[in-house]
């Protein structure tokens, strides 16, 4: 494999694994903070024990994150020495900004996990507050990061060099309200609906105990606020690429060629060998509708770029209609599942297919994540900082990438392995004896 | 003093934080190789115990090293990362897999599982290797061998960090962080009154800290003529360090002797720290001697300013936070929230607080 594919996979897969622990990162510490306070408010056992066995979980999913979080961090410099130098010099202060959340959220989770038994219950939940909120800060300095290299700005090059920095504008870059909030909203999407995915399967297997319903519902809460909000945050960042990032817009919806009253194709395979999107369903003038609200607006093709600053449309659209088909089947489930539910007078309701659809719509959910970044990095190529540096060079001079694109492979399967056994393991342990509010033992054997 | 300077300062701060704290939990993993025999259930629960809550949190300074050096030195950071691509990413694999195999064996269901005792000896493994190749790779950096002709920078295949110095300094990170760790679980011990265990982690502390002196003065040895620069500083600038380095060593190792545990645990601190400044100090103004240094590796003074200035709110939430985890878990003092009773009774006293 050559050099700069081999990183570019290494980079790709190492950030595809960290996502799902990130978004989890964010999502689950507000789940927790949400269930051990009903607990305590209500003094409510079966929300403790929700908590408990969540927290549990998190310890796992948290150190997971934070072991592929340092590897993105050595690789931005190990594979991209000449993009950090670039990145580094001008939009460092997220970097810096979000290694402090990282600092609180690391203190209170130590402080949540491993102080059940020694802080008071109330000291205990105030402790998930700046987990959630450093989470949360977290994923919005990082992202403001990757929008800076989609919309550079904050600095200007005179002679070949980098001078006039402003950081707090390269960090408060155009992309930055739109993908921040959009990233934002699909950790809350993705948690949601994991988690209802957990306890929805759990009911199919006929376990309909009030532990299993107040799970799936507190779950299928998060998720039904999030996505509506979700959907409408996505169609704000497509529409805002259009004058941004034509070149990722026209990959994402398969436009070849500049045109007046453009098309939107759903579906299909956006070929760049032919120039056509095969098998779509096309409907006439859409894309012109959905972009600019006037039918007969000019939407700029692939073509009006030349052919070395073309990202490639085919895995582009493919991921974009992706994503947006597991969003409205989100919606679309979360909003059935409501429906059903004050329909029959406040009960959750049990239909095998609803369920089955959220056992569905967890991993759909997962999977828009992944696939939404596929359509901001893939369409951003071939530049890596969008206008300035490109991908090719960008790449380190280092030797034998290949090899080390192979073992960190290794390791992310050696990981996912054993994490899905070790969480498997930890569904299926009996659920911990909880006295309210909350300081029972911990079960010793775990050694916790 | 510049801008620039002072960024340096903190992120050398920083490296101490991490050589103290993280420093120490790679220590006790490799202790965990040693906990074997009839006390190997109750030292792995003392490992457990000592790492469990403040890991995360002790890792998170190796994060704020990197960002640090990225954003103040971005040029330095670029250069340091092609040539030392082989170590670091050796290193970098040492950390993910310490961190995954210690969650993975802890919160195994089955301890006695053979898979759990593959991620035991994982987690021993990886916290061996991580201290020598950043060791090696800080040796290759200070010895000045990172060739930077006209500004073209190769990976290195060995000729900077695989030197007699270079592996003398990485073997000397192993012992640094054992004896750390030693000093750190015979406090601990001694806090849960289980003095077996604080008895074997002292006479380890002692031994480890005896080979951590004789190869840092086999170290000193070998940078007369493999680290020049190096050895120009520390017999000028930083010798008051380097000669209150030793002292605060012997010191260490007097406490320890009269069982003075809790002395002993800031004195190794205060020397691990007075390790570090001296080896800053003896290669000022170097960042990468002999070419890259502080003035012309810095990033404009103007983002330097900003960074601080977030640095500093930074550090005014995280410092009484981490206080706070520190004394739950570590220190004696009580602290606001804390219960302080027996297990027991835990749950009868907080249900009349709710109540
Ligand atoms: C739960 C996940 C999820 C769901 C249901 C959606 N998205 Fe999304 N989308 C993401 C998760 C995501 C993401 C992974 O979070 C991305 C990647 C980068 C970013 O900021 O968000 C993203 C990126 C992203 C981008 C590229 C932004 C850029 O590169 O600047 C666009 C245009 C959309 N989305 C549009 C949509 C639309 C129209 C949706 C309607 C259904 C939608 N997304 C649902
Ligand atoms: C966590 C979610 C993310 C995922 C799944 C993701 C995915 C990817 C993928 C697939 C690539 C390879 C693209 C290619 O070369 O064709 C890539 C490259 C890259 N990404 Fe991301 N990305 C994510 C977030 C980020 C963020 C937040 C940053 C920076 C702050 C970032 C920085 C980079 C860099 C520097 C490269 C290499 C250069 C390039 O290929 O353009 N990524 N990413
Ligand atoms: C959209 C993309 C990303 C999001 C939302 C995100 C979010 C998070 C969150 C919430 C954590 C905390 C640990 C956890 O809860 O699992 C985390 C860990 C981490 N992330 Fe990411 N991250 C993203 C991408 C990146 C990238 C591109 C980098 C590399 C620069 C990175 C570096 C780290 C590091 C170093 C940690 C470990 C912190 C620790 O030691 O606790 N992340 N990330």
């Amino acid at each position: 494999m050559p050099d700069l594919l081999a990183a570019r996979a290494q980079m790709g897969t190492s950030l595809a694994f960290h996502i799902i622990f990130s978004a989890l990162g964010v999502g689950l510490p507000l789940l927790l903070c949400i269930a051990e306070g009903l607990a305590l408010f209500r003094n409510d056992k079966t929300w403790m024990m929700l908590a408990r066995r969540w927290a549990r979980a998190a310890a796992i999913l948290f150190a997971i994150g934070a072991v592929s979080g340092t590897i993105l961090s050595f690789e931005l410099g190990l594979l991209w020495p000449t993009y950090i130098k670039f990145a580094g010099a001008v939009v460092g202060l997220p970097f810096a900004l979000e290694g402090f959340a990282f600092f609180l959220e690391a203190i209170f989770l130590g402080l949540y996990l491993y102080g059940w038994d020694r802080l008071s219950p109330r000291a205990h939940w105030l402790c998930s507050f700046p987990i959630w909120i450093s989470g949360l800060a977290s994923a919005w300095f990082i992202v403001s990061a990757n929008s800076w290299m989609n919309t550079p700005a904050g600095f200007v090059i005179k002679n070949g060099k980098v001078v006039d920095i402003n950081p707090i504008q390269a960090m408060l870059n155009p992309s930055t309200p739109y993908e921040t909030i959009h990233m934002i909203l699909a950790c809350y999407v993705a948690t949601g609906f994991g988690v209802a995915a957990v306890y929805a399967f759990g009911m199919l297997r006929g376990k309909r105990d009030d532990y299993y319903r107040k799970g799936l519902m507190l779950a299928m809460a998060m998720g039904v606020i999030a996505i509506p909000l979700q959907i409408i945050s996505g169609d704000a960042n497509a529409r805002f690429l259009v004058d941004a990032q034509p070149a990722k817009l026209a990959a994402m919806e398969g436009v070849f060629k500049t045109e007046q009253g453009a098309p939107l194709e759903i579906g299909g395979l956006a070929d760049p060998s032919t120039g056509k999107v095969i098998y779509a369903l096309e409907i006439p003038r859409g894309l012109s509708i959905l972009a600019t609200f006037n039918p007969n607006s000019t939407i700029k093709g692939l073509d009006a770029f030349a052919p070395a600053d073309r990202p490639n449309p085919l895995p582009v659209h493919t991921s974009f209609d992706g994503m947006v088909v597991s969003g409205f089947f989100a919606l679309f489930i979360a909003l059935l599942f409501w429906f059903l539910y004050f329909l029959k007078k406040r009960t959750v309701p049990t239909n095998r297919l609803l369920l089955l659809g959220i056992v569905l719509s967890g991993p759909l959910s997962f999977l828009a994540i992944e696939l939404g970044w596929m359509v901001t990095e893939f369409g951003r190529q071939p530049w890596v900082i969008y206008g300035y540096l490109r991908t090719k060079d960008a790449v380190t001079t280092a030797p034998w990438l290949n090899i080390s694109f192979l073992i960190f492979t290794l390791i992310y399967v050696l990981l996912a392995v054993a994490l899905t056994r070790l969480l498997l393991g930890v569904a299926r342990s009996p659920l911990p004896k909880v006295e309210m509010p909350g300081t029972s033992q911990q079960p010793e054997k775990a050694g916790v | 003093m510049s801008v620039a300077l002072i960024a340096l300062s903190i992120l050398w701060f920083g490296l101490i934080a991490y050589a103290v704290l993280g420093g120490a939990d790679f220590g006790a993993g490799i202790w965990n190789l040693f906990a074997v025999g009839p006390q190997a259930k109750r030292q792995t629960q003392l490992i457990n115990k000592a790492l469990g809550p403040v890991w995360e949190a002790n890792h998170v300074w190796l994060i704020f090293l990197i960002v640090g050096l990225f954003s103040v030195f971005p040029s330095a950071f670029a250069i340091l990362s092609i040539a030392l691509f082989i170590p670091l990413t050796i290193a970098l694999i040492g950390i993910v897999m310490r961190g995954s195999a210690f969650i993975f064996r802890t919160y195994a269901i089955d301890t006695t599982a053979p898979t759990t005792t593959w991620w035991s000896r994982v987690f021993s493994t990886a916290s061996l290797a991580t201290p020598f190749f950043l060791g090696a790779a800080a040796a290759a950096v200070a010895s000045g061998k990172i060739d930077i002709t006209n500004g073209n920078v190769q990976a290195d295949p060995g000729t900077a960090w695989t030197t007699p110095f270079a592996l003398t300094i990485g073997a000397m990170a192993i012992s640094l962080c054992a004896s750390l760790a030693a000093v750190y679980l015979s406090v601990e011990a001694h806090n849960d009154h289980d003095e077996t265990l604080a008895e074997m982690y002292r006479l380890r502390a002692l031994i480890a800290g005896a080979i951590t002196a004789v190869l840092g003065a086999l170290g000193l040895l070998l940078s007369q003529s493999e680290a020049p620069i190096l050895w120009q500083g520390l017999l000028t600038r930083a010798l008051p360090v380097v000669i209150a380095t030793m002292l605060i060593g012997l010191a260490t190792a007097a406490a320890l002797f009269y069982r003075r545990y809790s002395l002993a645990r800031i004195l190794i601190i205060l020397e691990t720290a007075f390790l570090l400044g001296s080896w800053g100090l003896s290669q000022y103004p170097y960042i990468i001697p002999p070419h890259v240094t502080i003035e012309n590796a810095a990033n404009d003074p103007n983002v330097i300013v900003i960074l601080l200035i977030s640095i500093g709110i930074g550090m005014v939430l995280i410092l009484p936070a981490l206080y706070y985890l520190f004394s739950v878990f570590k220190l004696p003092t009580p602290a606001p929230g804390v219960e302080k009773k027996e297990e027991h009774t835990a749950s009868e006293v907080s249900q009349e607080k709710s109540s």
